[in-house]
């Protein structure tokens, strides 16, 4: 059975499957495209930006010290960041918690980060700023939800690497995904 | 994951709280709220799913520290206090909800580094035939 869906052995269901992985997907291109449009108005594409909510709130925090501590600025990295999420939840087959784990836990370990500099991005707008930025809200939402999910995988790639371990096959073949190794351990 | 909800509002809640109640020229008493109210609901939010639900622990220290803060920091503001203490507890106790586990991950976290795991032993059930796709 896990032969065809490519369930890992002891789930109850693959977490490497479309319908697991899309919707994280989608989010990231969701939160790129965003981050894109507040990146634009960092680098003075745009003359202003979308604020329902907080007066000039969007402007305060988009253009404060935080945000261009770094050569580009930071709504151009997150723009990145959720680019590099979209590529690595959609690169692979089913199977890929097995054929290919260094892409499911790059794919882990990229949404991790991302997540926690959104986080500590929404502390800062009030606590240093005093004014809050709504899509900068939206983002930091999207690229938390997005934590949980992605998770589940990476558990099953990891548990497939100790499987390799405790079978004695080259760790780093197997993390690669190279032929050989392929079908040793299941 | 009901619990987690509430948690994931109540963080948010956090972030609203002072400007509502009307206490935000307190910087102390706000920026505690504006700092911890994120952080609480990201991890209710990541608790939602449940290869995740174990973050939901991570919450307890801080809803912990929300019941302590009026006196640690030393809060003068009544409404503050109420909110703060109120907060607290609710978010503690709520993150000792597990809710509902259904689907099985071979043994959870833990079967990274253990042995005699779940997915360990299904694993070794298996034919090993016709892997090489």
């Amino acid at each position: 059975m896990s032969k065809e869906k490519g369930i890992p052995p002891g789930w109850s269901y693959n977490p490497a499957s479309w319908g697991q992985r899309m919707p994280i997907v989608i989010a990231a291109m969701v939160g790129f495209a965003i981050a894109t449009y507040l990146a634009l108005f960092q680098l003075k594409v745009i003359d202003t930006v979308w604020e329902p909510f907080f007066g000039n709130g969007s402007q305060k925090i988009l253009t404060s010290k935080t945000s261009q501590l770094l050569p580009i600025p930071d709504a151009a990295l997150g723009a990145i960041g959720y680019l590099v999420d979209a590529l690595a939840g959609i690169i692979g087959g089913t199977r890929r918690w097995r054929t290919m784990p260094w892409i499911v836990i790059a794919f882990g370990l990229a949404v991790g980060p991302l997540g926690f500099i959104s986080v500590l991005l929404v502390v800062l707008q009030p606590v240093l700023y005093d004014a809050w930025c709504t899509l900068c809200l939206v983002t930091a939402l999207i690229s938390v939800v997005m934590i949980g999910p992605a998770m589940d995988e990476m558990l099953a790639s990891l548990q497939y690497m100790k499987r390799v371990k405790d079978a004695k096959v080259s760790m780093w073949k197997a993390f690669w995904g190279y032929k050989e190794v392929q079908g040793r351990v299941i | 994951m009901w619990a987690q909800v509430i948690n994931a509002i109540l963080g948010i809640w956090l972030m609203a709280a002072a400007a509502i109640l009307g206490y935000a020229d307190d910087k102390t008493i706000t920026n505690n709220e504006h700092i911890l109210g994120p952080v609480i609901a990201s991890f209710a939010i990541i608790s939602w799913w449940e290869a995740t639900r174990v973050v939901r622990l991570y919450n307890v220290p801080l809803g912990l520290w929300l019941l302590l803060a009026p006196w640690v920091l030393g809060f003068d503001n009544t409404a503050a206090t109420v909110n703060s203490t109120l907060v607290g507890a609710l978010v503690t106790g709520l993150s000792f909800v597990k809710g509902k586990i259904e689907d099985s991950y071979g043994g959870g976290w833990s079967a990274v580094w253990k042995s005699d795991t779940l997915h360990a032993r299904e694993a070794s059930r298996q034919p090993r035939v016709d892997l090489d796709k």
